[in-house]
This record gives C-alpha cells, sequence and structure tokens, in this order.
C-alpha cells in the first residue's frame, strides 16, 4: 500500500488489489501515510497463493472495480481528506483496582494479554532513574503509526513488563534498533510472523543478569522475559502494531512474548558478537534480528565433522532470509579445536548448503520457480546461500546456552542491527541497588 | 483478585504513544478512460503478486486493446520504504505511466 500512496502522490492515479482480509491493515497503512481515502479493491486471493485458476477467477471478478478506481471522479473527501487528529490519550488514563487497570487496559487493547503491573506516575518516575535523559526526551519516532517514543512512554511499557530500571538503557537502545531502518516495521506486520531476538552483549547482561546459559531463551529470569515483553508492548502501543489489524501474522509466533538471550562470551573461544561487528569488548551491545522459527538439532557427532555435517544437512529450502546458527559453548568449542573461525564456519555453510541437483525434479518441481519464489538463492541454482548487495552476509553464528550439545538454528529474517548502550552516570549504583533480585530456588 | 475490591487503587498513565497529525494527501486526478493510455503494471516480492497481474494484463489487453502496459517489480515488500537505491528508476517508471494498478501480494 505505501507504494500506491507514493505514486498517487505524485500525480498518477493508482488501483490496488488486496485480499480481503487485509481491509484494516490497509487503512492503517494509508492512514500513517496521510493517505486515508486510498482506491483499493478487495479480492480474494490468500496470502502467497499460487494457484492460477483462484487467482483468475479472482482478478476477473473484480476487474471493474479496478479499472473504476482509476477513472471514476473523485469525491470533495477524496480530493481534500478530512482533517484525521491522532488519537493523543491524557496523560493520566484510568484509575481503579488491580483488577480493573488490567482489564481497562486489555480492553484497550494495549496488553499482550498477560497481567500487566500498574503504571503509576511514581512506579514510572522510578523506572526512569535507569537513565539520566528527561522523560519528554525524543528517543524515535516508530513507524508506522510515528509514535513518540519519549522516555515516559518507554517506562510506562516497561512497567507495565515488568522490567527493573536497570534496564531502561538496553530497552533505549533497543527502540533505536527499531527505529534504525524500515526493516523491523515490515517484518512485524508480516504474514509471516517474524517475532524479533534481542541477543545482548557487554558488561551490561552480567549487570543485569540476562542468562546467557542454561535455558537462556526458557522462561525464568526477569531481565530475559521482561525486556522482550516491553518491546513486545512499545511495539504494540508506540509503534502501533497490532494482531489481525496491522501485524498480520497468519499463524503467530510465541518468539513475540520475549526471546531474549545474553551471548555466553565467557566460554566462548571467538570473539563476541558486538566485537565481530564493530564495537569494543567493553561496550554493551543490544542486536536485532526477527527470525521466523526456531529450531533445534542434536548433531551427528559433537566433533567439528559431525556438527557442521547437520548443519549444511538439514537447512531446509524453504525458508527466507537471514540463517542464525546458535552453538553452545561446548560446540564452539569443538570447531574451535578443530581449526575453525567463526567467518570459516559462515563461509562453509554457504558454501555447501545445497540441494541435490535431481531432488525438486523428482518431486515434479521445476527448481527454477522455487528460485523465482525466493525460496532458493536464485532461479534454477540449487544452493541456498548467495551473499548479495542486499544481504551481504547471509550466515551468522551466536555463541549461547549452556554445557550441552544440542544447537539451535534461528531460520529467517532480516539483516541484524545492533546499537550500543549508554548507561547514565549513576550505573554502578543502580545495579548494586537491584543485584539481588534473583531466583532463589529451594531444593526439593 | 476481587474485581470489586477498591481497597488499593491504582491511578495509571496511558501506554499509548502520542503522534503528531500527519499533512493528508488527496487522491491525484483520475483518467477519464483507459483507451490509449499507459498502464503501469506494479508488483511487489510477494508471489501471488507477478501472478494477479499476469492475469490484470491479459483482461487490460482483451477489454482495452489500445492500452500499452509497463511493469515494475519491487525486489521486497515496498520499492518505495525499502529500496531507496531505486529511487530515480522508479520515478521514471512512474513518469512514464498515465495510471498503475497495484498487487501486493496481501
Amino acid at each position: 500500500m505505501y507504494d500506491a500512496i507514493y505514486i498517487e502522490g505524485k500525480g498518477k492515479p493508482t488501483s490496488t488489489f488486496f485480499f480481503k482480509y487485509f481491509h484494516n491493515d490497509a487503512l492503517s497503512a494509508a492512514s500513517s501515510k496521510g493517505m486515508p481515502v486510498i482506491r483499493a479493491v478487495p479480492e480474494n486471493i490468500v496470502s502467497e497463493c499460487t494457484i492460477i485458476e483462484d487467482i483468475e477467477a479472482s482478478v476477473t471478478a473484480v476487474f471493474a472495480e479496478i479499472i473504476d478506481a482509476l477513472t471514476k471522479p473523485l469525491t470533495p473527501e477524496e480530493i481534500s481528506p478530512k482533517r484525521h487528529e491522532p488519537e493523543n490519550p491524557p496523560r493520566f488514563i484510568f484509575k481503579g483496582s488491580l483488577e480493573e487497570v488490567n482489564r481497562f487496559f486489555y480492553q484497550r487493547g494495549w496488553t499482550d494479554g498477560l497481567p500487566i503491573i500498574p503504571p503509576t506516575e511514581e512506579a514510572v518516575i522510578e523506572m526512569m532513574t535507569g537513565t539520566d535523559f528527561p522523560p519528554d526526551y525524543l528517543v524515535e519516532k516508530l513507524e508506522p503509526r510515528l509514535g513518540k517514543a519519549t522516555v515516559e512512554k518507554i517506562a510506562i511499557n516497561a512497567v507495565m513488563a515488568g522490567c527493573l530500571p536497570t534496564y531502561m538503557p538496553l530497552l533505549i537502545a533497543a527502540v533505536h534498533a527499531l527505529g534504525a531502518n524500515s526493516g523491523p516495521g515490515m517484518m512485524a506486520v508480516s504474514t509471516g510472523s517474524w517475532a524479533p531476538f534481542w541477543l545482548v552483549n557487554g558488561p551490561i547482561a552480567g549487570d543485569i543478569h540476562i542468562n546467557s546459559s542454561f535455558g537462556a531463551a526458557s522462561p525464568g529470569d526477569i531481565a530475559n522475559a521482561a525486556i522482550g515483553r516491553a518491546m513486545g508492548l512499545i511495539t504494540k502501543n508506540i509503534r502501533g502494531i497490532r494482531k489481525q489489524v496491522e501485524d498480520m501474522g497468519v499463524l503467530g509466533n510465541p518468539g513475540k512474548y520475549s526471546f531474549v538471550a545474553a551471548e555466553n562470551e565467557a566460554n566462548s573461544p571467538w570473539e563476541p558478537l558486538h566485537v565481530e561487528r564493530g564495537f569494543h569488548k567493553d561496550d554493551s551491545t543490544i542486536t536485532l534480528t526477527f527470525p521466523q522459527s526456531f529450531q533445534q538439532m542434536l548433531p551427528f557427532s559433537t566433533d567439528d565433522k559431525g556438527i557442521l555435517a547437520t548443519v549444511v544437512g538439514s537447512i531446509v529450502p524453504a525458508r527466507f532470509g537471514l540463517f542464525i546458527l546458535v552453538l553452545t559453548p561446548n560446540n564452539a568449542q569443538s570447531l574451535a579445536n578443530g581449526g575453525w573461525s567463526k567467518q570459516a564456519v559462515k563461509d562453509y555453510i554457504i558454501k555447501n548448503t545445497r540441494v541435490p541437483d535431481d531432488y525438486y525434479g523428482r518431486l515434479g518441481i521445476d527448481a527454477k520457480t522455487l528460485g523465482q519464489n525466493n525460496f532458493l538463492a536464485t532461479g534454477g541454482d540449487v544452493e541456498i546461500f548467495r551473499p548479495s548487495q542486499r544481504e551481504p552476509d547471509p550466515v551468522h553464528v551466536f555463541v549461547y546456552g549452556g554445557f550441552g550439545s544440542w544447537m539451535g538454528f534461528l531460520q529467517g529474517g532480516s539483516s541484524p542491527i545492533t546499537q550500543k548502550v549508554n548507561l547514565p552516570k549513576n550505573w554502578a549504583q543502580l545495579v548494586k541497588k537491584y543485584k539481588n533480585i534473583v531466583p532463589n530456588y529451594v531444593r526439593y | 483478585m476481587n474485581p470489586n475490591n477498591t481497597a488499593t487503587t491504582y491511578e495509571v498513565l496511558s501506554p499509548w504513544a502520542e503522534a503528531d497529525p500527519i499533512p493528508l494527501k488527496g487522491l491525484a486526478p483520475r483518467v477519464d478512460k483507459l483507451d490509449g493510455k499507459k498502464i503501469g503494471l506494479l508488483c511487489n516480492n510477494k508471489r501471488a503478486a507477478p501472478l494477479i497481474l499476469d492475469v490484470t494484463e491479459k483482461l487490460l489487453k482483451e477489454r482495452y486493446p489500445s492500452v500499452e502496459v509497463s511493469r515494475f517489480t519491487s525486489k521486497t515488500f515496498s520499492v518505495s520504504s525499502l529500496e531507496k537505491e531505486r529511487e530515480g528508476e522508479f520515478n521514471d517508471w512512474i513518469k512514464g505511466v498515465d495510471a498503475v494498478i497495484a498487487a501486493v501480494g496481501d
């Protein structure tokens, strides 16, 4: 829809086909670009459909409407749309019991379905002790709604998610990552249900207890749970990306609740991700990627040969975008012992991940058409990865998790975005204040 | 939890971000008829999109034989948002057509 709006803005009439279930999405896209009266025609072609007969029937059924949209004279409102005021609720929005606050927020569409901590002014002020920026400091305007991610709005959503004030520097950096380019917005609204994965590097991970070891991506650590959750609420309440309105993910993705880990730098034989990406080892960073799925594999054997053979033999063609190999410290050490650098591992995966020449032919499918549909690197080629100008580095390696042999595949998504975390002046005192908030499991 | 328990009351702040009003734009003037016009057919990289345009092109040629068509294919979901390097090429294409039919595959 953005392209149609762009073309209309260039003075050329445009008529757009859209799948009938994307009506709200189309209206939000048009409003966000200042053209709330776009001419678009609903049809009955399911997203990603390849069945020619269905497409022919649907296009034929609405063809006259498509032509009308180009030729029918404009109405006065289409020439000069009425002024549209964005909803800017008052700062204090509600007063009530814990249950009433939760019900009100849920019914306004402001939660992820789980209970929230009420964002009282007192709680929000405490949250903002985690940054030196003032409450009205504008961190980013986030697409598509161009909502103002001020420090106070970030803190309100952080309180709701259960964050501690020491997470604020990371949240601010993460908001910058969302605003870095249009990629994260496109991923968050896509039918593909891409979910953000946040990898934290540097000293802040230890300062605020972001788990990098056993079960790093499982529930049970406030930081891993609440940072991702806060970013999900920010996506909803600041970006304006709501389920089945702007977020048109078909299957959905549990990673949208929270998918956060710190790299296990202390036990990795290689340079950490942020150093690989040009930051200093003592910097703290947060890296955003948008995988579609998370898969775990047990290597055929735990030496370098077995690990690499499992990876290369298990990457499926029906996938889009980035591939991130998640290695435990042991897997990484096995590879390092075999003389493999991180770059050498990536190069090996790119070079050797191939579909056998006759594979698709035996299934009655022309591999050339798969290339056109983005399933393979290029039309007619059986390589799954091919670095391009748009994606020069399609394979990455992250090291996290406990001591063990399972490895992970983060499949799909756009290029990683890494942002440096800026700490407030009183960081040491803040860390000291909150450092004892950790689970203490009782032996039974 | 008792929903009628008002012993503790929370006065809470709104999590919904403020946004500035966006200057609104009207639609471009329409063409009076299609005959003799050059119609741009735009699709993104969603795989249904070019197939929708194939059918559209066929119907256009059947019903408006004097229409000329010109295709532009985005390499991503949106050429104007994600392919800044093609801005000049895209603008030239827009200049060269009288109207556009777009298929975005969603």
